[in-house]
């Protein structure tokens, strides 16, 4: 574990507390988004972390940056780090050098072939592409897989949100040159499989800090029947939903990342992935019966959350993709479940 | 809140090892025959003895008292391979579990001489003296007294839901030592009552399947001598504050239907139904986050630290998580709930179905526990 962490993770909440108001996040809806964070996250060398001492890191490793993505989810920060980041780690990990200017990444399908070094074909909802230079991503040449880096101003682009009004464009290239490509190996590509997903648990993780303070705030302060809210029963009941799924998701998230930084992460992605779903559906549910009327508005932040939880479970390497991984790992397993989820595994993909 | 993560050392992966080849065995020899909510239900001195004999009863405890002084952890991966493998912990459950802790914190040196040896042997057994008839999660309101005597205490009213009661030696019980005051938490005590003592009388509340494992226990002019008062007298609130902690949070609130959900996911694999094994694999996920806040709490404990309401939180999720396996299964399977039934799957379904409305309210209701939570989330 490295000792940057909190101290990173301090930097990071001291940034978003003075900068990210929730009239920062709305800018999102009106289509532009707040450069100048992303500009003092960079004077800071944030975007840095965790990428490799050869090309320029600023020291710190995947736990680090994990922590720094469940700050995103915390804040709705309005800024493509999650996907800036994690496609440099996609490049290194490719043995490609990461990029400085703003890339984005798109992993979980693979629809675009390569011929003859020229690249076809179209990609569904690339966060924040409108915005990004360069784009990371895969594609197939004559059966095999390769990361490739694509530059943005060769491709078409039809601009799309998600439900959060996030950047979710839809990308499509006709013979475009390719930037740079290396193969990859299917182990090398369970492995980034596994951290992407690490990356959205880590953002519902946050979103989750946030919509449980939230709520348990708002019936401290929120009287009726003269009394704050929190003092009703069935509203007890609700933060008690809410904090035990908080703990969980908490826990879930720091195991899974703990068994990664031993080289031993494996069923533990999925389990934490699918954990997270049904998390973020009780949150929810939750978190806007405690808020009532004021939590549906606009006005009132907590959608920045809930909004965020219900695109985010619907991204990248989804709850159905990991369930049915599970049950195909599972098939060809002799040992019970029990084993599986006591004895120690050595990834076998890296 | 935040809770340690735990990663098991190479020892305790081998300890796992251990435990696993013994249980086993003793299942392959039909020692005893694997059953849902083994904890409570089954009950078999025999099978306790056995355990004692590998040294697995007060595991933890000091070594002058016959104990291994084995991590917390340790008896954590022992307490859930028996309950995977639901194995008849009953008899020695509460000793292990409650009674050993309570007498180490608070006992005096000749309690702990003289019972901790026994219970480690598996010779001694305890039942818990909580409830009455008219005390159930107000806890604060038992009536059942004692009142000084010339070298102790006699000892009137009646404990309910006593679990295995009619099996064990003694009962760590509740009793008012004052006449109730404003504050209703204070003067009340802990004493270890001789269920063989004159006027004890122990009486069967059957489940609702029928079985016997409640009961009711009455006391007539109970005679208890003064060295069998734990701890302070007047203290016996806060004692069983503590108690409760080891009480909620171990692997029987999360594991008590898991003999049901290995046993599905064997016979979906058998099936080659991938669909079943999807659905089935969210009930893991869940499994494997419960025992992830489950074991860091058992960390927070064996270092002393204060977890109310982390324990509360894996009580009452866990309980409930228990409860939904039988439920999912049932729709996954061509099952028919028989608790006499021949095939395995089918039995356990009965267990768990008839079993589950208890989950959430022995050890305390999941609504005095969102209660706790709620308190303890709002104070922050």
């Amino acid at each position: 574990m490295s000792e940057m962490k909190d101290m990173i993770v301090d930097v990071v909440e001291k940034i978003f507390n003075d900068k990210v108001e929730k009239e920062t996040v709305d800018l999102l809806e009106e289509n532009t988004w707040p450069q100048h964070i992303w500009d003092i996250m960079f004077e800071n060398e944030l975007q840095q972390v965790a990428v490799r001492e050869e090309h320029g890191g600023a020291g710190g490793d995947y736990e680090d940056l994990f922590h720094l993505y469940r700050l995103m989810g915390k804040y709705a920060a309005p800024i493509p780090y999650v996907e800036h980041t994690f496609a440099n780690v996609v490049l290194e990990n490719a043995n490609i050098h990461p990029m400085k200017e703003l890339t984005t990444v798109h992993l979980h399908a693979n629809p675009l072939a390569i011929v003859n070094a020229k690249v076809s074909g179209a990609l569904h909802y690339v966060p924040w592409a409108r915005y990004a230079k360069k784009l990371v991503t895969l594609a197939t040449d004559q059966g095999k897989e390769f990361i490739v880096l694509l530059d943005l101003k060769d491709a078409q682009m039809k601009h799309e949100t998600n439900v959060a009004a996030e950047p979710r464009d839809h990308v499509s290239f006709t013979d475009a040159a390719v930037v740079t490509c290396q193969p990859i190996s299917q182990e090398q590509l369970v492995f980034l499989q596994n951290l992407q997903t690490i990356a959205t648990i880590c953002k519902m993780t946050g979103a989750i800090d946030r919509a449980f303070e939230l709520s348990v705030q708002f019936s401290k302060e929120r009287e009726q029947f003269g009394r704050p809210i929190h003092r009703f029963q069935l509203v007890q009941q609700h933060l008690a939903t809410l904090a035990g799924e908080q703990a969980l998701t908490a826990a879930a998230m720091e195991n899974v990342i703990a068994r990664l930084q031993q080289g031993e992460v494996h069923d533990e992605v999925a389990f934490a992935r699918l954990k997270i779903e049904d998390s973020s559906r009780i949150v929810a549910t939750s978190a806007h019966q405690v808020h009532a009327a004021l939590g549906v508005t606009h006005e009132h932040r907590l959608h920045h959350y809930t909004r965020r939880l219900w695109a985010w479970r619907d991204e990248d390497y989804t709850g159905r993709f990991w369930k049915k991984e599970l049950a195909n790992r599972w098939l060809q397993s002799s040992a019970n479940i029990w084993e599986q989820l006591t004895t120690k595994k050595h990834m076998e993909h890296i | 809140m935040k809770l340690p993560t735990v990663q098991f050392t190479k020892e305790q992966e081998m300890f796992r090892e251990e435990v696993r080849a013994f249980l086993q065995e003793e299942l392959s020899k039909g020692t005893f025959q694997t059953k849902c909510d083994s904890w409570l239900s089954g009950c078999d001195a025999n099978f306790s003895k056995l355990v004692a004999e590998k040294g697995w009863i007060g595991m933890t405890w000091p070594k002058k008292y016959g104990g291994g002084e084995r991590s917390s952890i340790d008896r954590y991966i022992l307490t859930e391979e028996f309950l995977a493998f639901g194995a008849p912990v009953a008899a020695h459950w509460f000793a292990d579990r409650q009674t050993g802790p309570l007498l180490l914190r608070f006992g005096t040196e000749e309690q702990r001489n003289f019972f901790l040896p026994k219970i480690v042997k598996g010779e001694c057994f305890f039942a818990i003296g909580l409830s009455e008839p008219n005390s159930g999660s107000d806890l604060a309101s038992v009536k059942t007294k004692a009142e000084k005597v010339e070298g102790g205490w006699v000892v009137n009213g009646a404990k309910t839901w006593s679990s295995n009661a009619q099996h064990a030696h003694y009962m760590v019980t509740l009793v008012r030592t004052e006449p109730v005051s404003e504050k209703k938490h204070s003067g009340l005590s802990q004493l270890i009552i001789d269920l063989n003592s004159e006027g004890v009388t122990i009486s069967p509340i059957r489940y609702l399947t029928g079985e016997h494992h409640f009961n009711d226990v009455f006391f007539d002019n109970v005679f208890v001598p003064d060295e069998m008062v734990v701890g302070t007298l007047g203290n016996g609130w806060a004692q069983g504050l503590a108690e409760l902690a080891y009480e909620r949070s171990g692997p029987e609130r999360i594991l008590s239907t898991f003999p049901l959900l290995n046993e599905a996911i064997e016979e979906l694999k058998r099936q080659h139904n991938l669909e079943g094994l999807a659905e089935a694999s969210k009930l893991v996920a869940e499994l494997w986050s419960l025992r992830n806040l489950s074991i860091g709490v058992a960390k927070v404990l064996e270092e002393g630290g204060e977890v109310m309401v982390p324990a509360a939180l894996v009580k009452s999720i866990g309980t409930k998580f228990e409860q939904k396996v039988p439920e999912v299964v049932r729709l996954l399977l061509d099952v028919y709930p028989q608790l006499q039934a021949e095939q395995k799957m089918n039995r356990f379904l009965a267990e768990s179905i008839l079993h589950a409305p208890g989950f959430t309210i022995r050890g305390g209701t999941s609504e005095v526990l969102y209660g706790i939570i709620a308190k303890g989330v709002i104070a922050g």
